[in-house]
């Protein structure tokens, strides 16, 4: 997914470090900070569940387009050892496009039980990429 | 040139009057325009007034000759920002803007806050509901936006605003996104009934897009900067999108059942709600909350990491909008 960890912890310097011309200081640079500090608090979210979240994805897909193999023309891909994000999200990108085409052909099937399992995966691969927003009062 | 000055030249140009900008100031929130208060001092007197200007990078493509036109259609019958002044070019700031009278008074909430309204939530969901009933029920053929906005066919409403959205994704995606092609697709199969009408939609109607007072009166609608024409229950389904919850799972837009803001907007609007057409709508809006959240992250990218607002757009929304798909593309299939 983008943008990645890094990207926003980079964005967060990269966002603070020129200056603000005058009509962009007072309300609009408290507004950016409180903006900064939400995204800082979720990328410690984002760091402590990323690695596992991005693994156990990728092991799901992997599993569902296995256990598809049989029935589809599954392409076999190889997974990675490296466990740093990027190495990780680029896993990821071929496993999806891999299940996207499997899902548009279980589609063009009618292959309802399949079609079944992988909105399940979809499911449990949107729950696992959750960021939780912190209860920020309202009024 | 500050932009003081470049206003300044500007309006007294317009105006034909020596005009002095004060208190110019910008305001946070929105990634699709830069707004700025300020007030425009001339020998008459001093004007409030908001600038809403394009950013380098724009979260949205946009239409900004019918977003003032917009304003134009419904400042004198919902509370509504009067437009003052649209230059398409930019002229002397350089960059497309519109100018508008200032609304004092009033404040937006976030969308991701709790009990934004606190004790005001059912007298200002009544005004919503009953306001977004009433640009459902105006004639858009009487309203100067007709000059410029194109109508569709009622049987193509729906496929012109899901071959748009879907063609976001396709330009802006950088990671495969199987979700929302899932839900596109979906869409796509089971094509919602033609329109009952062809009717202004204000296309990002929302908690959030509107000031209120604090004490439960809704002072004015904003960002109608993608308005267009088209099936009224696309600003409904948007409305109610669980994105725009405030964590409320009892409530739409953290403001009433679900079924009481239905109510409130057919009677306002004097159109009836198909729960079929109404399934599609709400689909198809994640998908286009989906489509903006990708383009977010594309210019986060391409702006050099610039704009926070754009990094949560294209983060945090992002996956919200993904957990919110997955979970109505197992509704439309009748899994739990």
């Amino acid at each position: 997914m983008t943008p990645s960890l890094p990207d926003i912890l980079v964005g967060n310097f990269m966002c603070m470090i020129d200056p603000p011309p005058p009509e962009q200081q007072g309300e609009f640079m408290a507004g950016k900070v409180a903006v900064v500090a939400l995204l800082s608090l979720l990328a410690a979210q984002e760091a402590e569940r990323g690695v596992a979240a991005r693994m156990t994805e990728n092991a799901s897909i992997a599993a569902l387009l296995g256990e598809a193999a049989a029935d589809y023309e599954v392409e076999a891909l190889a997974g990675t050892d490296d466990l740093s994000l990027a190495a990780l999200d680029a896993a990821n990108a071929r496993l999806r496009l891999a299940l996207m085409r499997l899902h548009e052909a279980v589609e063009e099937k009618g292959d309802t039980a399949r079609h079944h399992a992988i909105l399940r995966l979809y499911a449990q691969m949107a729950d696992l990429r959750r960021l939780d927003m912190p209860p920020l009062p309202g009024h | 040139m500050s932009l003081a000055e470049r206003l300044e030249a500007y309006l007294s140009r317009v105006w034909g009057e020596a005009v002095t900008v004060v208190d110019l100031s910008r305001i946070p929130g929105g990634a699709s325009r830069e707004t700025y208060r300020f007030s425009a001092r001339t020998a008459k007197g001093e004007r409030p007034l908001i600038l809403r200007r394009d950013p380098p990078g724009s979260l949205i493509e946009t239409d900004r000759n019918q977003e003032y036109l917009a304003f134009e259609s419904f400042h004198d019958r919902l509370p509504v920002p009067r437009p003052v002044a649209m230059e398409a070019e930019g002229a002397e700031l350089e960059r497309p803007f519109f100018i508008m009278e200032r609304v004092e008074g009033g404040t937006a909430a976030s969308p991701f806050t709790i009990v934004p309204y606190g004790d005001h939530a059912r007298a200002i969901g009544e005004q919503f509901f009953s306001i977004l009933g009433t640009i459902a029920a105006a004639d858009p053929s009487s309203l100067p936006l007709a000059r410029a906005a194109e109508a569709p066919a009622p049987d193509a409403c729906w496929k012109i605003a899901l071959d748009h959205w879907a063609g976001v994704i396709e330009a802006d995606q950088q990671h495969p996104q199987p979700i929302v092609w899932a839900a596109i697709r979906a869409l796509r199969r089971r094509p919602p009934p033609p329109a009952q009408a062809i009717r202004v939609v204000h296309g990002d109607y929302r908690t959030g897009n509107f000031l209120h007072d604090g004490a439960g009166k809704i002072l004015a609608i904003l960002d109608w900067e993608m308005v267009h024409l088209g099936d009224p229950l696309e600003d409904l389904g948007w409305a109610i999108d669980p994105l725009w919850g405030h964590f409320e799972a009892d409530k739409v837009a953290g403001m009433l059942p679900r079924e009481e803001a239905l109510a409130i907007w057919k009677k306002a609007s004097g159109l009836a709600i198909d729960e079929t057409a109404l399934a599609w709508w709400s689909l198809f809006n994640a998908v286009k909350g989906q489509a903006i959240w990708t383009s977010a992250a594309k210019e986060y990218r391409d702006g050099g990491f610039k704009d926070p607002v754009l990094a949560i757009s294209g983060w945090y929304t992002a996956r919200r909008h993904d957990e919110i798909l997955a979970a109505a593309l197992m509704r439309w299939e009748n899994l739990s």
